[in-house]
Order: C-alpha cells, then sequence, then structure tokens
C-alpha cells in the first residue's frame, strides 16, 4: 500500500475517533459536529445508485466521503478524502463485472485566508469556481442523481493552486474570482481532466433571489496521449425562491486550431410541492466535437426527502442518442 | 352616521397599529451603520466583516416566534429554504450564526461583544444599543 493511502487513511480514521470521543451531543443531520469546543467541525456524505438502461444494469456505491474544516475569520481551512466508486455492479446479457475503488481521494484540500472584507485568498485544491453546478455536485445536494453534462466537459472540476476572490456588497453583491494553478495537481486522478495548467476568471452578480455568473479560462490536458490547450468560457444564472428554482448553464470550448466542445448546456426547473417533495425537469445538449458526439434529451424526476440531509431520487432520461435512455435511483445522506 | 363609521374606522385602525408586535434589528454601539440588504449577507455569513469590524450575527432558537418573524421579514427565506443554503454550506464550510435561547442572553451578548448583531422585541431596546432597523407584523 502506498505510503501516501496510508497517511489519509490514518487521517480518516484520527477523524472518527475525534469525533467519536469529542463530539457535541446535540447534533443535527446535515450540519456535522464541533470536535469539543475546538473550531473544528467533522461531517460527511455517502450516496449510492442504481442505473437501468437497455442492455446494462448497475449498482454503485459512489461516494462515502469524510468532511472537516474549521478555523476563525480570518484564517481556515477544509479537508475533503473520499472513495469514489466504491463498489460497482455492471450487469448485461452476457457477463456481469465487479470493480472496486479503494483508493482514498483528496477531494479538497485547502486553506482560506480572508485578508479583509473585499478579498479573500484560497490555496491548495479546490472546486474550480465556475457555474452553480461545480461547487454543489455532490449527490445529496443537487436535486437529481445524474450530472448536468455541461459540468463535466468544460472545464476542470478542480484546480490546485490558488484562487484569488474579490467581492463587493452593498445593496447587491458583486465577485471576481481569479483561479490559477502552474504546476502538478493534488491527486491528478480525482479530475475530469489531468491538467497541470488552470487560468481562469469568472464574475458573479447577485441580489435576493437571482444570481448570474461569467467564467473563462484555459487550462493544458498533461494526459500523455492527450496534451493539448484548451480554452472555455461558461454563463450561468440561477433564481430561487421558497417554491421554485430556474438554473441555466451554457459553455462552450476550443483548442488552439479548432471548436473541441461547440455548445453544452442546460435548463433546470425544480419545484417543491411541499418541504418533501420536490418534482424536477432538465434539458440538456451537447455537441462534443473532439469525440464526435452530441445529444439532446430531457430528464423529469422526483426526489422525496424525509428530511433535506436524506434524498431518494428517481429520474428518467430521454435521449436523441440511440440506447442512452435510462432510469436512475438513488439514496444520499449529509451527516 | 357617516361621521361615526369613519371615526370607529379611524379607532379601530390605530388600535390594529398599536396592537401590532414591533420588532427591532440592534447592534453593538460600535458597529458600522448596516442597510437591510447587509443584515441579509450577514445572517447568511456572505458577509463578515464590514470596516475592518468583524461582524457576529446572533439567532434565537429555531423555532422561536420572533425567530420566524425574523426569517420571513428580513431574510424573506422559509424555514426549509435556510435549511437547505445551511446544508449546502456545511459542504463549503460555513456555520449558521449563533443562537441563544433567551432576549436577555441576546441583550447581554449584544452590549458586550463589539460587532454583536441581533434582533429581539422593540420593548426591550435601551440606551446601549444601536438600533438598526424596526419593523413590524
Amino acid at each position: 500500500m502506498p505510503i501516501t493511502t496510508r497517511v489519509r487513511r490514518a487521517v480518516l480514521l484520527s477523524f472518527l475517533a475525534c469525533s467519536s470521543l469529542y463530539s457535541e451531543s446535540n447534533y443535527t443531520l446535515g450540519e456535522g459536529f464541533q470536535v469539543g469546543e475546538l473550531p473544528l467541525y467533522i461531517g460527511g456524505y455517502f450516496s449510492m445508485d442504481y442505473r437501468n438502461r437497455d442492455d446494462e444494469q448497475r449498482y454503485r456505491i459512489d461516494d462515502i466521503a469524510l468532511l472537516s474544516y474549521g478555523g476563525n475569520n480570518t484564517l481556515s481551512y477544509m479537508l475533503e478524502l473520499e472513495y469514489k466508486e466504491f463498489y460497482v455492479n455492471t450487469q448485461n446479457r452476457s457477463s456481469t463485472t465487479v470493480d472496486r475503488d479503494t483508493h482514498l481521494y483528496v477531494e479538497r484540500l485547502h486553506l482560506d485566508y480572508n485578508i479583509n472584507e473585499h478579498y479573500r485568498l484560497r490555496i491548495g485544491k479546490y472546486n474550480s469556481p465556475i457555474g452553480f453546478w461545480n461547487l454543489m455536485h455532490i449527490n445529496v445536494l443537487r436535486e437529481t442523481t445524474s450530472n448536468p453534462v455541461a459540468s463535466y466537459i468544460l472545464y476542470p472540476m478542480f484546480t490546485s493552486g490558488a484562487n484569488l476572490t474579490y467581492t463587493s456588497f452593498h445593496t447587491t453583491s458583486w465577485s471576481i474570482d481569479l483561479i490559477a494553478q502552474r504546476g502538478k495537481a493534488i491527486d491528478n486522478g480525482y479530475n475530469n481532466y489531468a491538467i497541470n495548467r488552470h487560468f481562469g476568471v469568472g464574475v458573479t452578480y447577485e441580489n435576493e433571489d437571482f444570481t448570474c455568473k461569467m467564467s473563462g479560462g484555459y487550462f493544458r490536458n498533461s494526459e500523455r496521449q492527450n496534451k493539448r490547450d484548451l480554452y472555455y468560457a461558461l454563463v450561468a444564472a440561477k433564481y430561487e425562491t421558497d417554491t421554485y428554482t430556474i438554473q441555466t448553464e451554457l459553455g462552450s470550448q476550443r483548442s488552439k486550431k479548432t471548436t473541441t466542445t461547440a455548445y453544452a448546456g442546460y435548463v433546470q426547473a425544480a419545484y417543491y410541492f411541499t418541504e418533501r417533495h420536490v418534482g424536477v425537469a432538465r434539458l440538456e445538449g451537447y455537441d462534443n466535437r473532439y469525440v464526435d458526439e452530441s445529444d439532446r434529451f430531457v430528464i423529469l424526476g422526483y426526489t422525496y426527502r424525509p428530511l433535506y440531509p436524506v434524498a431518494l431520487k428517481s429520474e428518467y432520461q430521454w435521449h436523441t442518442r440511440y440506447r442512452e435512455n435510462q432510469l436512475l435511483f438513488s439514496l444520499s445522506v449529509l451527516f | 352616521m357617516r361621521y361615526i363609521l369613519a371615526c370607529f374606522s379611524l379607532l379601530v385602525l390605530v388600535f390594529v397599529q398599536s396592537a401590532a408586535q414591533e420588532y427591532a434589528i440592534i447592534a453593538h454601539k460600535k458597529t458600522p451603520p448596516l442597510n437591510l440588504e447587509q443584515i441579509r449577507a450577514i445572517y447568511l455569513k456572505k458577509l463578515s466583516r464590514i470596516d475592518n469590524t468583524t461582524i457576529v450575527p446572533v439567532n434565537l432558537n429555531a423555532k422561536d416566534p420572533l425567530r420566524q418573524n425574523f426569517e420571513k421579514h428580513i431574510l424573506h427565506m422559509s424555514f426549509q429554504r435556510l435549511k437547505s443554503y445551511w446544508s449546502r454550506q456545511h459542504y463549503l464550510g460555513y456555520r449558521p450564526p449563533i443562537s441563544m435561547k433567551s432576549q436577555k442572553s441576546v441583550l447581554s451578548f449584544v452590549k458586550n461583544v463589539a460587532g454583536a448583531v441581533a434582533y429581539i422585541d422593540a420593548s426591550n431596546i435601551d440606551d446601549d444599543l444601536h438600533v438598526v432597523y424596526r419593523w413590524r407584523d
């Protein structure tokens, strides 16, 4: 077993031991708990899902993750360790395969320094601050089991480097994000692109219920077989009330010579029938020219939350691509 | 007869107005001036410092009627929406404001901690506090 994996498992076990010894008694599900009187909080999440296509069924324990964070108003940290696709059982007409990934990934590890009321500097591995979905991509916090294609084909989901955020607040809020990575990433295996460079900028406008974002940037795919420089741009908007949310993201990606993804986007509406019952509809489309693949599809879903941090979800997808129609169920919990 | 009816209506209106409970958002004396949008951002932990003063929002317990009134009239968010908001913030590494059991505790905290912000019944206001905003049911 590699030494880094041993260290990560030791960290995981230490946090679990601390949490059982020093946790406060008034724990609320979905809010984590404080370790004693220290400015240290521990939480986690879990998800499992089932997918049924015409020719294939898949059962999966997808995420088992531990969160640890804390600090004060000036300095704080975040650590997220995760088993991804811990158990995957795939059955088709002729065979059954079982895959287990027991590597403990570092999903996030960063230090935040609040320089003053306007500037925050983040150093480490963090969710690239692009769009909305990428910042809330874990199963229990989204309204569908599936992720929109636009959230994982256009830009690197994680960046290892620096993120400087400037926020101006008066009656509305404006913020600017600068993203920079130059060099090897922390746990590149846990990212949609293996990257060794990423530079980006994002602008966010927010008032009470409405938020919109624009992002653009450049990254270098460092895979040996697939080395290339890629440029992306994404616009996103969200309108949120007590009873419904409408959210959309649309982006594009190109290399120096050609368009690699002409467009990838979605519009999603979630309606809260009651606090426990949520209906979701999503329209999606993409044109990935690099692998010559395009699709347009509709998703209808229903989520039942007996408590907010527990989600039972179902969805059905109708695709224009042959054999992509599918049914998905999932159970996820935030601790 | 019309005059009597008009006077009676006016009296009812005045009575209803005066019967409506009044509440106030209060702050420590040295807290910089705040507007309602800033209050909302402070309670959602989107704004934590103003003029180099760390702002400390204080809540009453989740089931306290005054807290529910504050969340409805000032934050414009339902209990469920706030629950989902704080679950998402937990994933991002942020905690909700601290909660206190009584207005007495809140008053004592706000008087003693620079940057503290809270809400109370207007009848509990005294000269040691800075009143940021008042509202009625």
